[in-house]
């Protein structure tokens, strides 16, 4: 952070030298463009230039790399963009209309930006997980190519669609049975411990307040520790919980010890 | 005898009322009690310099100067620089600050966001067709205010001010070393008001220490007109992990072109792919269009350990004041101003006492800490529960189809007040807050 802040330090012009990472060029940003469009090329994916080579303006404009994602899934639909470069000097045009998209979902049973349902059925009614299954691949392919949106092709599709009877009996009932379980098993064992200590019974048990806070504890660790990771991001919840109050406290701890000079 | 009665009435001076000249906003009056025990000072009014010549600072010397202190505002860039900004302004800066509407360049009324899955959700539907988003420039905004307090009696002093000298004593003054014209000058004065936004250099002369920031990124593009048609009234906003690991990128339109732009925190060195992203996923939208400007800022993410030390206390971005969630901070930044310098007069009695560091602490920071801090402390947990994944950002945009989250949205944004909301309307919103994180999570993580 402060070697950030160490190089955001004012100079005279406002915008800043930028800090590029060391494995790219240095860049300076001016206020008026000059920017050489090459220069910012490398920045970029090494991707070869457009074949229609426009040539590079000093003017402001900046030139974009459009053959990047080139398909290897299957699922990918890639086009050829065409550049058309304006007649007048100043060339280096966004993407003009002409480009399509160049990487899109597609799916069979993916219809006009949501999963169409009547492709899901089974035995006469919709199969909800597996319509759970197809988006959870979806967004699984988007995040590895994101996609451009589209003000023609809006996605409609959201999680609300999918009733909520399918989302208990597909994740909460396992995951139930599962705390159960661990709940009943830590319970019989330390019931047997208890007595076999103490001498008090199962309903004696029930009646003291301290074998009802012990409960209590296991239920609440059974529910909320599930992995070992569990307790190091608990720890850290509450870290990052108190964080950003603390940095707005931090001013007034000064209060107390000996007060700076006036 | 006469020396008793000469001593009484240094001690208790007569009861004076300041009242600021505003036609819209409330009359505010200081009625100075003579409970002070800062000394007076000798026949000359309060100096006060104020450094940084943006919101902040501009408010600041408006508030001291229409109390009656001698006001220095140092601002070293002309007036026509433009500070990258995304340049929006809520309602109710508009109305508490006078800001007339021929400064504001458009009325966003529509806003849409899209999910990593390109959902999008559209905002604005619930607004009144007097309530909009303003945009608009930060150099005509800046130089308003600028010169509104020079007319209400701040001298402005266009320089760069290179070191803050701090005082021996309680009561001699903090020396202010600037450059003017090239030639080298020093001020001393009595209290300083740093304004001088995220590297404040007021900050670094009383070890203030340092903060975390974010880095904003954006790029303006000229559109093509029918492309420009689109982005008229609507602003839009992009989340996902392509975007920014932690922030949001934004397609804001500006007077005559569009702010394409996105920030981070913690990947600052792969800005640059964020911003390929952005460009990415707004590709059509954008195509044709014209880069006309590159620029970028740091924006702090939280306030500084030292607010106030001694007789200088730091306002808006020198002091941290930017929002988490959404990096809002030139309502914040004009607000920590005005109230730094109302404290300031209060605590002098308008200019005729020294102020000390209880002072500030207990009429400025005290009371911006009361009224804010849960708005800060809020947007901060949002941000760290909606912008930690993709999941957790899909189910954030599935939540704002709700007309309440969006009306109480709107109305906490544009009126700074905690919106008086429905009990019921509220389990039913954190009850679906629940439930579309869980389901979001479910699908995103197999």
């Amino acid at each position: 952070m402060s070697i950030s802040l160490a190089l955001f330090s004012p100079p005279t012009q406002p915008p800043l030298l930028f800090p590029s990472s060391p494995s790219k060029p240095h860049l300076t940003l001016i206020p008026h463009l000059s920017l050489r469009p090459s220069k910012f090329h490398t920045t970029t994916k090494a991707s070869a230039e457009n074949g229609a080579g426009t040539s590079p303006s000093a003017a402001a404009a900046l030139e974009i790399q459009p053959d990047q994602k080139v398909a290897e899934t299957p699922k990918q639909v890639v086009q050829k963009d065409e550049r058309s470069v304006g007649a007048n000097g100043s060339a280096g045009a966004v993407e003009t209309e002409e480009d399509k998209v160049l990487s899109q979902f597609v799916d069979p049973k993916w219809l006009g930006g949501t999963w169409d349902l009547s492709q899901f059925r089974k035995d006469g009614k919709t199969d909800w997980d597996a319509v759970i299954d197809a988006e959870a691949r979806r967004r699984k392919w988007l995040e590895g190519n994101p996609e451009t949106s589209s003000n023609d092709a809006p996605i409609v599709f959201d999680t609300s669609i999918i009733p909520w009877w399918a989302w208990i009996k597909r994740f909460h009932l396992p995951e139930a049975e599962l705390l159960n379980g661990r709940a009943a098993m830590i319970g019989f064992f330390m019931a047997y411990l208890v007595d076999s200590l103490t001498g008090v019974g199962l309903v004696d048990q029930m009646g003291n307040f301290f074998c009802k806070t012990l409960l209590f504890i296991a239920v609440v660790g059974v529910l909320l520790i599930r992995k070992n990771e569990d307790l190091e991001n608990l720890k850290k919840l509450l870290d990052e919980t108190t964080f950003y109050d603390k940095q707005w406290q931090a001013t007034w701890q000064d209060e107390k010890p000996g007060s700076s000079k006036n | 005898m006469a020396t008793a009665f000469s001593t009484l009435t240094v001690f208790f001076p007569s009861k004076t009322t300041i009242t600021r000249p505003h036609s819209h906003s409330h009359p505010l009056t200081i009625k100075a009690s003579s409970n002070s025990t800062n000394p007076p000072l000798p026949g000359r009014k309060l100096r006060a310099a104020v450094i940084g010549g943006g919101p902040a600072g501009s408010s600041a010397a408006e508030a001291l100067a229409s109390g009656g202190i001698e006001t220095f505002l140092f601002e070293r860039n002309p007036p026509t620089t433009a500070k990258p900004c995304g340049g929006a302004i809520p309602l109710c800066m508009l109305e508490e600050f006078n800001i007339p509407s021929h400064l504001i360049d458009r009325h966003v009324t529509r806003m849409r966001i899209f999910s990593p899955s390109n959902l999008s959700v559209d905002f604005g539907k619930t607004l009144r067709p007097n309530e909009f988003i303003a945009m608009l420039r930060r150099e005509a905004l800046d130089s308003f205010l600028r010169s509104r307090a020079e007319s209400f009696g701040a001298k402005l002093v266009s320089g760069l001010v290179t070191n803050l000298e701090l005082p021996e004593s309680s009561t001699s003054p903090y020396v202010v070393h600037y450059t003017s014209d090239n030639s080298r000058h020093s001020l001393p004065v009595d209290v300083v008001v740093g304004a001088d936004g995220a590297n404040s250099r007021v900050a670094r002369s009383i070890h203030a220490g340092t903060y975390a920031c974010a880095i904003a990124f954006q790029e303006r593009i000229k559109l093509p007109d029918h492309k420009m048609e689109y982005y008229n009234d609507l602003a839009e906003m992009y989340v996902g992990n392509d975007v920014s690991p932690d922030f949001y990128a934004w397609v804001f339109p500006k007077c005559d072109h569009v702010a394409v732009g996105t920030g981070t925190v913690c990947a600052k060195q792969n800005i640059k792919l964020y911003q390929k992203g952005i460009r990415e996923r707004v590709k059509h939208k954008i195509s044709g269009g014209k880069v006309i400007k590159v620029e970028a800022h740091p924006i702090p993410e939280h306030p500084r350990p030292i607010r106030i030390r001694g007789r200088v206390a730091l306002v808006g971005d020198a002091a941290g004041y930017v929002t988490k969630c959404s990096g809002e901070g030139i309502y914040f930044a004009a607000k920590s101003g005005r109230m730094c310098g109302e404290a300031i007069v209060k605590a002098s009695e308008g200019g005729d006492r020294m102020v000390n560091e209880d002072d500030l602490k207990r009429e400025y920071l005290r009371v911006w800490d009361s009224k804010y801090v849960t708005t800060f402390r809020f947007l901060d947990l949002l941000q760290r529960v909606f912008y930690g994944s993709n999941a957790a950002r899909e189910a954030l945009v599935e939540l704002c189809d709700d007309e309440y989250v969006q009306r109480m949205t709107f109305e906490s944004y544009l009126y700074k007040k905690l919106a008086d909301g429905d009990r019921l309307q509220d389990v039913k919103m954190v009850w679906n807050t629940i439930g579309s994180l869980i389901k979001c999570n479910m699908v995103g993580s197999k």
